[in-house]
C-alpha cells in the first residue's frame, strides 16, 4: 500500500483499540470473579494484569519512518501475584483448617478504575481514528 | 516605400538574452495508468479485506472485533474514493483538452 501513508495513523490507532479491548476484557474478568474462591489449578482466582508492548506497523515496513511508529500490542496477561484476601468463615466449603476463606486479590474499586481506562483510552482512539479519516477525505476534496 | 524590419528589444537588459538552457526534459515520463491502476488494485484489495472482516465477525471469528470490521470498510472507502477522486481529475484534464478551441 504505497498510496495509502493515511493508513498508518488507522492501523496505530486500530491497535491501541484492540490492546484497550483487551483490557477491558481483562477488567471484566477480575470484576466477575472478584468473589471466585475456586479457580482453576486450585486456590482463589488470580486478578489479572495486561503488560502491553510496543509494536511495528503491519504495512510501513521500508519507509524511513518505519523504526519511529509504533502500534501497540498486549504481549501478555499476567497473574498478580499479590496474597489472597483472607476472611474467617467457617462454614465456607473453601474455609482452610483455622476457619479462613481465601478470596482473590482483586480491588473492585481498582478494577472500575481500570475498565474507566481502558475506556477513555478507547475513546481516545477512536478520536484519533477519526481525525485520520477526516484528514484523508479533506486531501480527496483539494479543489473541489 | 521600405517596410523596417522586426528588430529584437533594444533594452540593455534583455540584450544579452539569446535563450534558455539549463532546463532538462523529463526523461521518465508519470505514468497516469500505473498510478491509476496501483489506486484500483489498493482498493480492490482493500474492499476485500473489508468483506473478510465482515464475514469474520459474523461467523463469530474471536479475533475480529467491531472495530476491525469498522475500520476496514472505512479504509475501503478511503482507498475507492481516491481511484475516484483520480480517475475523476483524469477526465476532468482529459475533457478541459479536448475543449480546446482551434
Amino acid at each position: 500500500m504505497s498510496t495509502m501513508d493515511f493508513f498508518t495513523a488507522m492501523e496505530v490507532s486500530a491497535s491501541g483499540l484492540s490492546a484497550e479491548r483487551t483490557r477491558m476484557n481483562v477488567a471484566a474478568s477480575n470484576l466477575a470473579n472478584a468473589q471466585t474462591t475456586q479457580a482453576a489449578g486450585g486456590g482463589p482466582y488470580k486478578r489479572r494484569d495486561v503488560v502491553m508492548q510496543s509494536v511495528d506497523v503491519p504495512g510501513v515496513q521500508g519507509t524511513p519512518f518505519a523504526q519511529a511508529v509504533k502500534g501497540v500490542a498486549v504481549s501478555q496477561i499476567s497473574q498478580d501475584t499479590a496474597q489472597p484476601r483472607l476472611e474467617y468463615d467457617p462454614g465456607h466449603p473453601q474455609a482452610n483448617a483455622q476457619g479462613y476463606v481465601a478470596y482473590p486479590n482483586v480491588n473492585p474499586v481498582e478494577e472500575m478504575v481500570d475498565m474507566i481506562t481502558a475506556s477513555r483510552a478507547y475513546e481516545a482512539g477512536i478520536t484519533t481514528m477519526t481525525t485520520a479519516v477526516n484528514m484523508a477525505e479533506r486531501a480527496l476534496g483539494i479543489g473541489r | 516605400m521600405s517596410i523596417a524590419p522586426i528588430t529584437p528589444p533594444m533594452s540593455p537588459e534583455l540584450a544579452g538574452i539569446t535563450g534558455v538552457t539549463g532546463i532538462e526534459r523529463p526523461t521518465a515520463k508519470p505514468d497516469l495508468a500505473g498510478t491509476f491502476r496501483a489506486a484500483l488494485e489498493d482498493a480492490h484489495g482493500a474492499e476485500h479485506r473489508a468483506t473478510d472482516a465482515a464475514e469474520q465477525f459474523a461467523r463469530g471469528d474471536t479475533g475480529m472485533g467491531i472495530h476491525e470490521v469498522v475500520i476496514a470498510s472505512e479504509k475501503a472507502n478511503i482507498a475507492i474514493r481516491y481511484a475516484t477522486t483520480l480517475k475523476n481529475k483524469a477526465l476532468e484534464a482529459y475533457r478541459e483538452l479536448m475543449n480546446t478551441q482551434v
